[in-house]
Order: structure tokens, then sequence, then C-alpha cells
């Protein structure tokens, strides 16, 4: 027990867990706001590996830089998703993902 | 059995509990929730990983702004947000499957982990100003100043191409007309043409059978 | 001659390039430009390069016999420039020049060819005067006399065989030459198709020859010609039957025990296929009667005279092969004598003069055939000469009939046939003496040129025959010994047979044709059922005669010019030809032993020579077989001077009303070429539709349509992955992400393997990887060498000759899965075979071109007496 949180393998496979958990979220759920808040899970889960193996690796600050324009990226990305969320809203009325399938054969 | 071993636990169950609620609420503000608690908890694991600068930008930015616009287009939407009961769950067979098989392969996955053994990696000491905010900060505006520039740029990019797309024209909803191909094709393309009717589908097929 | 001798010395003779290449300059002119230059420029341009080219073939003949005294032949050169090159793996090399080349055989053969060529070329400008397509005959006369013309003087196998194809190809036009009805086409066709299946057999003998020989001209083949001398396996092909494994085991030890023959006589059977169908012999004899479609001069000039006979030619040529292989020579012998049988049966009921002509001209090469079969090289070729003297003046003669009876009645068939003809002596008079002058040569009036060729050649198969050409009459190359084939006893007599009775059949139908278009009264005067309005009106007896004219009222008599003797083009030619075939015979007369021309190629057929003998007390049987022949003359004429003249026809009408299923059989021909068409044909017809069946169902149906309904159908049902929806798709990225994952957790197994046959060493290196542990299985007892997996990437292992072993590999990576593969090792055998070919011999090779040796006349000093 005095080793909890001092290996890297910890943070690994709690980040193994919530990526799993995010992208199971992903492929389940129908609503659109619901998957695109699994993406964010799934970002967060790649930042905690990023930052536990800069933990490790103690010369520079890389992985922590990294995580950082990870989180810039993601809240751009949120952003814009969200606006095509409400832009889809505004020609279906709806927030089924299932109904944005005009590119279907 | 210290102080970092018990917030370590309480941390990662905190970020595990609030995944699960995300992705199994059936109310999306549930999942929001959610999805704030699983960042707070990332936030307090940062902290345990000396992360301190980038444990306060997540919680300023993905706590305090990722997760309110979320909150708020829950808001925009109304009712209609949420899993509503007039429609059909489509593909039910077909989503569940995919999502076990990707459980399956993450356990896989972790199985093999394990039996390649080897000898878990432990920290080691790290200096004080590991994680601090001169030390980022130095990385950012000297090594890595171009890429910070190009996600300064992203991000007015993203703001404007938001408004964009979220503005769109005021919304006239009109009765569909089967699919936008045959609406775009209803009538004649030139004037000329409308003295000149095409033939309908049973004028062509009287057509084809004279033909024969 | 001393000019002539100064000016073309005998290794660069340029005229032979004028001889050959005039008749092409005037093909090349009169074919471009004919039409434009009008008809007596056109007649103007080619008589006279065919004059000149015979003028410069008397000058050669003269020089060559200035030139040649004694035992060695002359023989006059000239090089055009190298064809080409071949090289042997081996090192041996071997080069083929566009050569020309001159000695007393086809010297004599030149002559011929441009003499007789010429008055047919004089015989055609008043022919075909009348046809829209004057220029373009003429034209391709001149370019079959090239032909020809190449084929005789040619110094090689290649260069002849070039000739060989332009003469084919010049038959072909000829024939065809009035395309437009649909039978002379065909015709024209199946002359080239026969001839075509011939030519097959000629271009698998010049391969052997040049394996064997290492060269393909004259020189070097007879130089090397002893090297044919050895056993060829035949069969069976390859080491053994594919099959015959299958068959009980005494069926399959025959069907795989090997065979040899001779090569020699598989050259003299591949030479002989080639000049069957060239020369119109069994079994492909059938274009020659359907090439009677083409204008008469066409037939005089290639059916009778040169190109039927190219190839007794050939076989005179390379008569130092084919007396290599008796049994060669005896096919040949045995299947002209029934050739000229069969021939002569056909040609009893045939009405139609020139088909009586034709067969009577596939009968006589059937002779030429037996003559050279049985070693009378000679006598076979001044049968040729004979040959197309009174051959070539009956065609003409029967060309100048049909002339003066299709004037009358103008439907080709009908103006062709015997029985509306008749009496015309009174008409023609130089036509009939000309014609009675060549008659009197085919059927062996004593002291005709035909009378001395035939029976020297009847003479000839009955005391002449083939020697073997080893001692002992075994063959052996060192490995297998093979017994030959010797010239049977009995084989002079049948010969004989079959060559008297034939004698006697030919005076018989001759006589008939000779009487049926001379004598008698004229028949063509009633108007014949067929009858066709003439093209030119004569329907200006409208004036209230009593005959009426207008309406073609079968029996009545029939307006129109009578018979009519033809102008001097034609029968100056008729009269030259007639008067050759008189006198022509002492140049050869063997019983009289005046045999200027025997002494005259003596030292061309010196080499085959040595391998025929005569049987003992040859001497003595000349005056029985003389006596003989003579008989059968006065028999065959008699009879059918009875028959036709004093019986009026009585007895053959008789005889074809009491048998008229077999007199229907031999009118049409024995029926040989329904059955070709029936057998043959049909099987390369079911053959075509057999493809036509796989074309169809097999190439159109499964693969085109099937394949495509595959596509379509693989495509409708994988359409039902794109739904459109972003989950759908996300779905499958995490199937895919499965199989990329597979991919890196399994161990990837390769190793490069290093075979080193000569000393035996092999060697495995195994491909490095992350984390990837190592096991072999080096010694071939199936369990692994080790327990653990080590680090060990090498091995090596020697082996003995002819041993195997099979390696294993086992590689286990980080993730603890594994993967095996195994390496197999056999050392073979080495190859100690020395199987060589003559090309691959270092005595030929030296890259000169192969001049005649040997062979060249030296030229006298000035001032030098002769």
């Amino acid at each position: 027990m005095n080793m909890l949180g001092n290996y890297v393998e910890h943070y690994t496979m709690l980040s193994g867990a919530l990526f799993t958990l995010g992208c199971i979220g992903f492929l389940v759920r129908r609503n659109v706001l619901v998957q695109l808040m699994c993406i964010e899970l799934m970002l967060n889960a790649v930042n905690l590996t990023l930052v536990a193996f800069n933990r490790l690796h103690t010369g520079d600050m890389n992985g922590q830089v990294f995580a950082f324009f990870i989180i810039a990226v993601a809240a751009a990305e949120a952003a814009v998703g969200l606006a095509i969320v409400l832009a889809f809203y505004r020609l279906k009325s709806s927030v089924q993902s299932d109904e944005a399938d005009q590119l279907r054969h | 059995m210290n102080v970092g071993n018990v917030f370590f636990a309480l941390s990662s169950l905190l970020a595990l509990a609030g995944a699960f609620m995300t992705i199994a609420s059936r109310s999306p503000i549930r999942s929001a929730v959610g999805l704030l608690i699983t960042i707070v908890g990332i936030a307090a694991l940062f902290l345990k990983l000396n992360a301190q600068f980038l444990a306060a930008i997540q919680l300023i930015v993905y706590a305090g702004a990722v997760v309110v616009l979320f909150v708020f287009v829950i808001m925009l939407l109304g009712p209609d947000a949420g899993d509503g009961e007039g429609t059909v769950a489509r593909a039910r067979v077909a989503r569940y499957g995919a999502g076990a098989f990707f459980a399956l392969l993450a356990l896989g996955a972790a199985h093999l982990v394990s039996r390649a053994g080897g000898k878990p990696t432990l920290f080691g000491l790290v200096r004080p100003e590991h994680g601090s905010v001169e030390a980022i900060g130095s990385l950012l505006f000297r090594g890595e100043v171009i890429p910070f520039e190009l996600a300064t740029a992203l991000l007015i990019v993203a703001v404007v191409g938001a408004i964009a797309v979220a503005r769109g024209k005021p919304h006239v909803r009109r009765e569909k007309q089967g699919s936008p191909t045959a609406r775009m094709f209803h009538g004649p393309l030139m004037a000329r043409d409308a003295q000149r009717p095409l033939p309908t589908k049973a004028q062509k097929a009287a057509a084809k059978a004279g033909a024969v | 001659m001393q000019a002539i001798e100064a000016l073309f010395p005998a290794n660069d003779y340029t005229l032979l390039a004028f001889i050959v290449l005039l008749p092409l300059l005037g093909a090349g002119v009169n074919g471009v430009f004919g039409k434009r230059l009008g008809k007596e420029a056109v007649s103007l341009l080619a008589l006279s390069v065919i004059f000149v080219s015979f003028c410069l073939s008397v000058v050669t003949f003269l020089a060559l016999g200035h030139a040649q005294e004694g035992e060695t032949a002359a023989r006059f050169y000239w090089k055009g420039w190298e064809w080409f090159h071949l090289s042997t793996q081996g090192g041996g090399n071997t080069t083929l020049n566009v050569a020309f080349s001159v000695d007393a055989l086809s010297g004599t053969m030149a002559l011929i060819v441009t003499g007789v060529g010429f008055l047919i070329h004089l015989y055609s400008t008043k022919y075909m005067e009348e046809d829209p397509g004057f220029h373009r005959f003429l034209t391709y006369l001149n370019l079959f006399i090239f032909s020809m013309l190449v084929l005789i003087l040619g110094d090689s196998l290649p260069v002849l065989f070039v000739g060989w194809e332009g003469v084919g190809l010049c038959s072909y036009l000829l024939i065809g030459f009035w395309f437009e009805t649909e039978a002379n086409a065909a015709a024209g066709k199946k002359a080239f198709v026969t001839n075509r299946i011939g030519d097959f057999g000629l271009l698998v003998a010049m391969g052997l020859l040049l394996y064997y020989t290492g060269s393909l001209d004259w020189s070097g083949m007879e130089g090397h010609a002893k090297e044919l001398l050895t056993p060829m396996q035949v069969w069976p092909l390859g080491s053994h039957v594919p099959a015959a494994s299958l068959l009980p085991h005494g069926a399959e030890a025959w069907l795989n025990t090997p065979r040899y023959v001779s090569a020699a006589t598989l050259v003299g059977l591949a030479l002989f296929l080639g000049c069957a169908g060239k020369s119109a012999q069994l079994p492909l004899y059938v274009w020659l009667p359907d090439a009677m479609a083409g204008p008469t001069p066409v037939s005089a000039l290639i059916h009778a005279a040169t190109m039927v006979t190219a190839g007794v030619y050939l076989l005179c040529r390379l008569s130092f092969v084919m007396v290599l292989s008796p049994a060669a020579m005896f096919v040949v012998a045995l299947v002209g004598a029934c050739t000229a049988l069969f021939a002569a049966s056909i040609a009893f009921a045939q009405n139609d003069i020139k088909k009586v002509l034709a067969y009577s001209t596939v009968s006589q090469l059937g002779y030429m055939f037996l003559g050279v079969g049985v070693g009378a090289f000679t006598a076979g070729f001044f049968h040729v000469i004979t040959h197309a003297f009174f051959k070539a003046c009956m065609f003409l003669g029967a060309g100048s009939v049909i002339h003066a009876m299709h004037a009358r009645i103008h439907d080709t068939d009908q103006s062709q046939d015997m029985r509306n003809m008749g009496g015309l002596r009174k008409y023609m008079p130089y036509t009939f003496w000309t014609f009675a002058l060549s008659w009197a040569a085919i059927v062996g009036l004593p002291g005709t040129s035909g009378f001395f060729s035939k029976d020297e050649i009847l003479l000839k198969a009955y005391t002449s025959f083939v020697k073997s050409p080893v001692a002992g009459n075994k063959l052996s190359d060192g490995n297998t010994t093979i017994e030959l084939f010797s010239w049977p006893t009995w084989a002079g007599g049948l010969l004989y047979a079959i060559g008297l009775v034939t004698a006697l059949m030919t005076a018989f139908y001759m006589t008939r044709l000779f009487i049926g278009i001379f004598f008698g009264e004229f028949k063509g005067w009633k108007i014949v059922k067929s009858w066709k309005a003439p093209a030119h009106g004569h329907d200006e007896a409208d004036h209230g005669h009593s005959h009426a004219h207008e309406h073609a009222v079968p029996g009545q008599p029939l307006e129109g010019p009578t018979p009519h003797e033809s102008p001097w083009q034609m029968w100056l030619p008729l009269a030259i030809l007639g008067g050759l075939a008189a006198v022509s015979g002492f140049f050869n007369a063997a019983p009289l032993h005046i045999t200027p021309f025997d002494h005259w190629l003596e030292p061309v057929f010196a080499k085959a020579g040595e391998a025929v003998q005569l049987i003992e007390d040859a001497e003595g049987k000349v005056p029985v077989f003389l006596a003989l022949a003579f008989l059968a003359f006065a028999g065959g004429s008699g009879i059918a001077y009875w028959m036709y003249v004093t019986q009026k026809g009585e007895p053959a009408r008789k005889f074809a009303e009491a048998f008229p299923r077999f007199h229907a059989l031999v009118f049409d021909k024995w029926r040989v070429d329904e059955f070709y068409d029936e057998f043959v044909i049909g099987a390369v017809d079911s053959l075509a539709e057999f493809f036509t069946w796989g074309d169809k169902w097999i190439v159109d149906f499964v693969l085109a349509r099937v394949s495509a309904a595959l596509v379509s159908f693989s495509g409708t049902a994988l359409r039902f992955i794109q739904t459109g929806r972003v989950q759908t798709y996300a779905a499958v990225m995490v199937l895919g992400l499965g199989a990329v994952g597979w991919f890196f957790v399994t161990p990837k197994v390769n190793a490069t393997t290093h075979a080193d046959d000569a000393t035996g060493a092999y060697t495995v290196s195994a491909a490095p990887g992350l984390g990837y542990g190592y096991r072999w299985d080096l010694n071939n007892d199936g369990k692994w060498d080790t327990e653990e997996f080590g680090s060990q990437t090498d091995v090596s292992l020697n082996l003995a000759v002819k041993e195997n072993r099979t390696v294993k590999l086992e590689v286990k990576n980080a993730f603890g899965r594994t993967a095996t593969r195994s390496f197999s090792f056999v050392r073979p055998q080495p190859d100690l075979s020395g199987a060589t070919s003559r090309l691959d011999l270092p005595s030929i090779g030296d890259g000169a071109v192969h001049r005649p040796t040997g062979l060249v006349h030296s030229l006298p000093k000035a001032g030098e007496a002769r």
C-alpha cells in the first residue's frame, strides 16, 4: 500500500481505464452531447498518461507542455463541436447522432 | 500507507466514478456533472504528479470553460437535449457489441501487459521547480514559442468558426419534398424547358415497351 | 568469253544480281505505274526485263560451261549482304548471307525459267489483252519470275525459302486473279494453305540441318553432311510419356521405350513433305486441279513448267543429304509412283481439258519424284526440262483453244468442256500441229523428248537403288545403335510395274484428249444448255432471215465467229515449245548413248552418285524395257484411237452406264477433297466450335459476367457498412484497431538462408526483434534442442550430397506469444551430362563468309592457251 500512486504503471492503468470508459461511451450512446463529453474523457486520460511519464522522466517539461496544448486544442474543439451540434439541431430538431445519416449509400 | 497513497486512491476513485456517471446517465446534465467530477479528479492527480500549473489550468479551462459551455448548450436545447422517448433506438446490438468488443480489447491488452512481466517503475526524486509556472513558462516561451503562437491562432479560428457555424440563417421549417437532390431538380432548370415537360416515369415505360 | 570472265569473277558474279533483280524491277514499275502507262508500255517493260534476264542466263550458262571441266562443278557466287548471325551458348556461331550462286543445275533451271517464262509472257500479252487487270497480271508474272529465280539461284536454304514462299504467294495471287468470283478466290486460298502445310516440313528440315551440320548454305552443308548420320530419339519426347503410368506395366514399358531414327531420315522426310506441298504429291496434291481456275498462261507457267518443279529442284539440290537415308528415298520414290498412278486414273473421266492437263501434270510430277527417289537425279531433272516444254506447250495450246471457244461460248466452264469441241484441226492448224508434237512427247512416241526422259526414269526405277551410307548398315553414336532401312529387292519391280501401268494410262487419256479436241465434228455449233447471250450483240440479223437469233432456243445453231487461229504472239511460243518438245530428247538419249546432259550435271551429283548403285545386268535389260515402253505407248494410244475414233466413244459410254457409281467416283476425283473437307477441315471446324463455346461460356460468361456479378453483389453487400452515421464508422475503426493490435502482438518469424550447393554449407539467420527469444531444432528429430528461449540468431549446418534436412525456428516475443517456421534444405547432385550440338563445336565460327571452297575455277592468265 505504500507504493500506491508512486509507480507510473498505476497511472497508466487508470488512464487506460478512463480511456476505455470514454471509448465505450462514445460507441454506445446516441446523444451527441454525451458523445462529445466522452471525447473529452478520452483526451483527459491521455493527458494523465503524459503527465505521469513526465513525472518519470524529469529531464524537461515536454510532457506537461504537450498536455497543455492538448487542453487548448480540446477547448477549441469543444467550442466548434457544440456549434455544429446547434446547427444540426436547427436542421433536424434532434441531437441523436442516428439522425445524421445523409452521407449513407 | 501515507497521505499520498490515500490522496491517490481518492482522486482515482473520483475520476472513475465521474467517468461512469458521464457514460451511463440518461440525462445529459448529469453526464456534464460527471464530466466535471472526472476533471476535478484528474486535476487532483495532476497535483500528485507535481504538475501544479497544469492542475490549475485544467480546472480553469476544462471545468471552468468547457463544462460551462456544455451546460449552456444543454440549456439552449432545452428538453430536446436528452434521449427523447419519440426516437427509436436503432442498431442497439451493433452499438453495444462494439462497446463490448472494445472492452474485450482493453482487457486483453491489460492481460498481455501483465504477462509481459518486468518490474514496475518507481518514480524518482524530483526538483522542486518541476511542474512550476516558471518551468512550463520558460519552455513555452523559449523552446516551444511557435506551437504556442499557432495554438493562439487556432483558438481564434475556432472562435470565428464556432460563431459562423452556430449563427446560421433564420430557420424556416418547411415540409420535406423528398431528398435535397429531388428538391434541387424539381422544376426545369431553364425557362425554355418549362414549355417542354420531361416525360414522367409512366410515359418512359410506355415508350420503351413500344420500341421493343 | 575472257571479257565476261574478267568482268565477273567467279566469286563476285554480279550478273546474278541482275538476273534476279530485273524482273523485280519490272514488277515494281508495272505494279505502281501500270495503270497510267498503258498496255503497250507495260507489255514492253515486262517482256524486256524477262528477255534481258534470259540473255544474261544464256551468258551465264556459257560461262559455266567454259569454267567447268573435269570432276569439280563450277559455281559462281555473289554475296549481297549479311543477313543474320547465329551464336549458341556453347560458343559456336554461324553467319548467313543473302547470296546467290549458280552451278550447272541451277544454271540450266534458270534458262528454263526465264526462257519458258519469256514465251509465256509473250503469249499473255495477247491472251489477256482484253482483261481490265492486264498490268496487274504482268506485274504478278514478273514477280513470280523474280521469286522463282531467288529460289533456284539462292545460295542457302533460307534464301531458297524466301523464293519458295514468294512463288507460293504469286501462285495465290495469280490463281485468284479473277477474284470477284468466289470459287477463284477459294482456289487461291486452297493452294496457299496446302503449300503452307508443306512449308512446315521444310522449316523442320532447316532446323535439323542447322543443328547437325552447323550451317545452312550449300557448301557448308555439303562439307558437314556426314554429321547427319546419328541416331535421333523421336519417341518419347522428353524422358517419358506423361500419362503412361496409368496403363498396365507391359503397355507402359512398350510405350516408353525410346525409338531412334537416323537424323538424315528425318531431314529427308521433312524435305519431302515440303516438296509434296509445293509439287503436288499425295496427299497434298489437291490444290493443283483447283488452280485451273486461274488464267491459262498461269497454269502453263506455274503449274506445268516452273513452280511445281521447285520441289524436284530442292531434292536435286540437296541430293547429298537425301542419299544419306535410303528410307527417305524409298518413300519419295513410292509416293511419286503412287501419285502418278492415282492422278492418271482421275484423268480418265474428266471432260474439262484444263483439268485433264492438271492431273497429267500431277502424274508427271510423280514420275519426276520416282526418278529422284531411286537415285537417278539426272533422269528426274531431265524429265523436269522435257515436261516444261511439252506441258507448257499443251497448256498454251489449250489456252489457244479456249480463246477461240470463248468467242462463241462465253461461259467459262462450257468453253473448256471437251464435249463441246472436236474437229478443231481444220480451224486452228498451228495449234493442232504444236499440240500434236507435245502429245507425241508425253505419250512416249519413240524419238521425242518425252520418250527418252520417261523411259530413262522407268529403266532406272527398276535398276537403280540407294545403298546404305554406313558400313554394316548399323548406325551408332556411342550410346545407341540402330539398324538402318535397306532397299528391298522387290522395290525395283514394284516401282517399274506402277510406272509402266501409268505410262499406259497416260497414253490412253492423252490420246482421248487429243482426239476429243481436234478430231471428229465440231460440236460447238449447237447452243448448249447454259448458253449466255454474248456481250457484244450479235442480233443484227433482224431482217427476216430464217434463223431467229435473238432468243436462246436450245438446239438451234449458234451465231458467232467460227473458231479461228490465234494471233502470232500466241502460236509462236507454241511453235518454239513444240519444237523443243520434239527434239530436246537428244540431249540425254541414253539408249543411243548420246548423253551430254548427263555429263554436264555429273559434277553436281558426284557426291550423291557415290551412294547410288545399279543392280547387276542393268545394261542387258535396256532392250527389254525399250520394247515394253513402246508397247505401252502403242497399246494406250491404240486403245484410245479404237475407242474414240473407230467406235465413236461407244465403249466408254457403255462402261459409264454399266458402272455408274464407279464412274461417278472417278469423275469426282475419288472424293479426296470431300474426305479432307469432312475430316481435316471438319476437325478444325470442331476445334473452332469448341473454342467458340469456350469463348461464350467461359470467357464471356464465367470470366466476364460472373465476375462482374460477383463484384456487383459484393458491392451490394458491402454497402450496408456505409450507414452515414459516425458511430458506425467509429465501431469499424475499433475493429481495425483490434486487427492492428493483433499484428503488433504476434511475433514475426523472418530468417534469411544462404545455400552453397558446391561445398554443402547452409546458414540460417533469424531477423532480430524487440524482446524476441529464439529456439531451434537443428538435428531433424522433431523436438526442440533447448527448452529455454535463447538469443542465438544464426545457425549453420553442413550437408552431404543428396542429403536433406529440415531446420525449425520458434520465436517468442515479450507478450509471450510464439510463432514457428521451418526451412528445408536439399543438396542436389551435380549435372555431369555433356550433350552438345554441332553449332557448339569450335570448328565453325570463324565468323567469315562461307565461300565455296575448292570449286572456283581459277582465271586463266592473259595469253595462256586454253
